[in-house]
């Protein structure tokens, strides 16, 4: 459905889009994955034909989407990263307003606006100014204008920052649902948790780069071992450090040592047996299934988030 | 198209939200047209005249002439006489009385028109003008009170002067250099472009003191027009408040400058809060968003305008109905003048601070300079000349001649040309700015 080829974009001398190249499928539920500054937002604004790309295409059902073109947004919903909002109108004044634009009936758009509201749980709030909202209602609100022309493609840049717990859980469910009713979810974000929660099929980007992408398993795929072997830092641990390095390559995190052990102790029966000869106490140890986040790592060298 | 009505209604929503920016535009002009047509006119039938101490120490029948002509103003009146407190009887005003009074602040000001008023080898009047600074605002009036006598009386006045003069001094033979002497002095003078005085022509000028039958004459030159003007000043009909009438222009066009381009400027607003990519991301050109911001802009303007014209009616009788066609004229072009402005400082400036702070500093200049709150004529005649650098100039004297003059549109016809030029050439230079630069 979505064909992008060797997109590349510049901003003077930074290179925000290099030579992207990805293909995203009708229905699909889309992870675009990557630190800050990774291009995530630039892919988006070509998406959306906000930006012109230096080279490169991208075909929306075999036409290409082209700089300032209006007539794909009526397919494309787009959902910013930044609440952009009239934070001085009700949240129905911003529907109204934004949805006019799409020339549907009034008829129609009043039934869009609210359904879109019952989906976003904003109905018993739309009269109050957006500015007296929540952070999280404001993120609902900011994602339901998006949906009012009821696109092809949903593009999420980054939808649930700075949310808590349950809105961002609610945002999890409403697109799904959307998902479900058909349309194409790209998802943009830094945190592996969501991608892995959401996406059946994800890119990951850095410096503008495509670096993997695939299912989550192809992903996964890309690392030697499908888990991690991580210890706590405490005193002990901390103590143990220099002997720990002469069985393994170490990750050094906050709280975390990431242990990738050499070829002689693939075995966790090697491993424990060296963690007892040191004396590292073995309710430090913590054995888990690898991550997205792993994967980044393997692939980069560095972490998702410094 | 249909989404630039609905921009523009989108704009006119948050108007119509935002009470502070509804006070701004409506209220607060309403208020201190107010306040300053209470100071400077007075309202409606209560309002009182300007009191001015009054010598007149020449013989020549000129003085006399505009010493009448000050008697039957509507803005000032003329105090001749005093009471002397020891003897308890009245005297008439001597200048050295009159300076007396003015030190001993028991007068803003005092006209004296010393014997030397007219020369035998000049015709420029001498007049002395004295005033205490504290009441510079009283003096400013009373001073253009008193040169506005003189210069619509200018037509009556000066054919009197010219044919005495010259019939009795210079014989025919020197009468055209005599003519040319004169227009010198009155061009300087009152700032008329000289060869309209010129063709002032001959038969007009035999007509003399009765010339308000000329005012018929509808070739529209300058000196005409003041003949027309001065018949209807002299019956007193139509202009019933001559101070609020310019306060109401100059006031209206201020606020207007200033609601606009905060209307031009809420472009970064709406960039800053993201609204404006979202838009640019729906089905919506950058051209349409800067149209819809161009057309409400106009709407508000006109509407802005229009209330506050209405509204010095109700309150200070100021006649906006004799030429209402004329006023809408000058109002929309006044409005696109001032959008432009809007428009040029948005696309000049980086961020919304600087184009508030550098409008506002411009709007302040050009609301002083341009005449907005004090006539220009009252200017030195270097600040005259820059007066006319300023947008303000050309609307508040279109606004003036529409009605105070009810002059036609073919009397004001170049403040017209160069607002709507300057309407032209702004908005030309912002779109290719916003749609050039990466600005928004
Ligand atoms: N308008 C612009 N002008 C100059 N540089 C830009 C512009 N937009 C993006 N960039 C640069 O391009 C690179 C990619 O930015 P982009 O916003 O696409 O990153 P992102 O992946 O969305 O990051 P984040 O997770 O922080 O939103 C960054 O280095 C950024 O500084
Ligand atoms: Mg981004």
């Amino acid at each position: 459905m979505l064909k992008i080829t060797n997109l590349s974009k510049s901003f003077n001398e930074i290179i925000a889009l290099d030579n992207v190249s990805l293909e995203i499928n009708s229905g699909e539920f889309f992870g675009l994955l990557g630190p800050n500054g990774a291009g995530k937002t630039t892919l988006m604004n070509h998406i959306i034909g906000f930006l012109k790309s230096d080279s490169g295409e991208i075909l929306l059902n075999n036409n290409a989407i082209k700089y300032g073109d209006k007539n794909i947004r009526y397919k494309i919903g787009y959902v910013p990263q930044e609440i952009a909002l009239y934070q001085e109108l009700s949240a129905y004044k911003n529907l109204k307003i934004f949805g006019s634009l799409f020339n549907l009936s009034k008829k129609e758009l009043n039934k869009n606006i609210d359904k879109t509201l019952e989906l976003v749980q904003l109905t018993d709030r739309k009269s109050s100014a957006v500015k007296e909202f929540s952070g999280g209602m404001k993120r609902r609100l900011n994602l339901a204008i998006s949906i009012l022309h009821n696109p092809e493609i949903l593009l999420c840049d980054e939808p649930t920052v700075g949310v808590d717990p349950q809105s961002r859980n609610a945002i999890f469910e409403m697109l799904q649902e959307l998902n479900q009713q058909g349309i194409t979810i790209i998802y943009t974000t830094h945190y592996m948790e969501e991608a892995e929660r959401l996406c059946n099929r994800l890119a990951i980007i850095d410096g503008g780069q495509i670096i993997a992408s695939g299912s989550l398993m192809d992903l996964l795929n890309k690392l030697d071992s499908k888990e991690t072997l991580k210890i706590h830092k405490t005193p002990e641990s901390i103590e143990l450090y220099e002997k720990l390095t002469k069985i393994s390559t170490i990750n050094e995190f906050d709280f975390k040592y990431e242990l990738i052990p050499n070829k002689d102790f693939q075995k966790y029966s090697q491993l424990y047996k060296y963690f007892e000869e040191i004396g590292l106490p073995s309710d430090l140890i913590e054995i888990s299934r690898a991550s997205l986040e792993d994967v980044f790592l393997h692939l980069t060298g560095r972490r998702i988030r410094d | 198209m249909k989404n630039i009505f609905e921009l523009i209604k989108k704009d006119f929503t948050r108007f119509v939200n935002d009470k502070t920016a509804v006070l701004l535009t409506f209220l607060v002009p309403a208020v201190l047209i107010i306040i300053f047509g209470n100071i400077f006119g007075g309202g409606g039938s209560s309002r009182g005249k300007a009191n001015v101490i009054f010598v007149n120490k020449s013989n020549s029948e000129i003085a006399k002439i505009i010493e009448e002509k000050l008697d039957s103003s509507s803005s000032i009146r003329l105090v001749k006489k005093y009471r002397i407190e020891e003897t308890d009887s009245i005297a008439e005003f001597t200048e050295e009385k009159a300076i007396e009074y003015i030190k001993a602040g028991k007068h803003p000001a005092a006209v004296v028109f010393p014997s030397d008023f007219l020369s035998d080898t000049s015709i420029a009047m001498n007049i002395k003008f004295y005033y205490d600074p504290r009441n510079e605002i009283e003096s400013a009036i009373i001073q253009g009170g008193i040169q506005q006598t003189i210069f619509t009386q200018l037509p009556q006045i000066f054919p009197a002067l010219l044919t005495r003069q010259a019939n009795e001094f210079l014989g025919d033979e020197d009468g055209e250099g005599f003519r040319n002497e004169m227009a010198d002095i009155v061009s300087s003078y009152f700032g008329v472009p000289k060869d309209s005085i010129l063709n002032f022509t001959s038969s007009q000028i035999s007509s003399g003191l009765s010339s308000e039958e000329t005012s018929d004459s509808s070739s529209g030159s300058f000196i005409e027009n003041l003949i027309k003007f001065d018949s209807v000043q002299l019956v007193g009909a139509n202009l019933k408040n001559p101070q609020v009438t310019r306060i109401v222009g100059g006031w209206a066009i201020m606020f207007l400058l200033f609601t606009l381009t905060a209307i031009a400027t809420s472009l970064f607003e709406e960039k800053q809060e993201g609204t404006l990519k979202r838009l640019l991301c729906m089905p919506v050109t950058r051209t349409e968003i800067l149209l819809s911001k161009y057309y409400f802009s106009m709407a508000l303007g006109i509407i802005q305008l229009m209330v506050l014209f209405v509204f010095s009616w109700a309150i200070f009788d100021v006649d906006i109905f004799s030429n209402f066609l004329n006023l809408i004229v000058v109002i929309v072009i006044s409005a696109s003048a001032a959008v432009s402005f809007g428009m040029i400082i948005t696309a000049h400036a980086t961020s919304i601070s600087q184009a508030n702070g550098v409008a506002t500093l411009l709007i302040l200049i050009m609301s002083a300079v341009g005449g907005s709150w004090f006539p220009t004529f009252l200017f030195p005649d270097w600040l005259q000349v820059v007066a006319k650098f300023t947008l303000t100039y050309w609307s508040v004297e279109a606004f003036q001649q529409i009605m105070w003059r009810q002059a036609e549109l073919s009397a004001i016809y170049l403040n017209l040309i160069i607002l709507i030029a300057i309407s032209v050439i702004f908005n030309s230079y912002a779109v290719y700015r916003f749609n050039k630069g990466n600005i928004f």
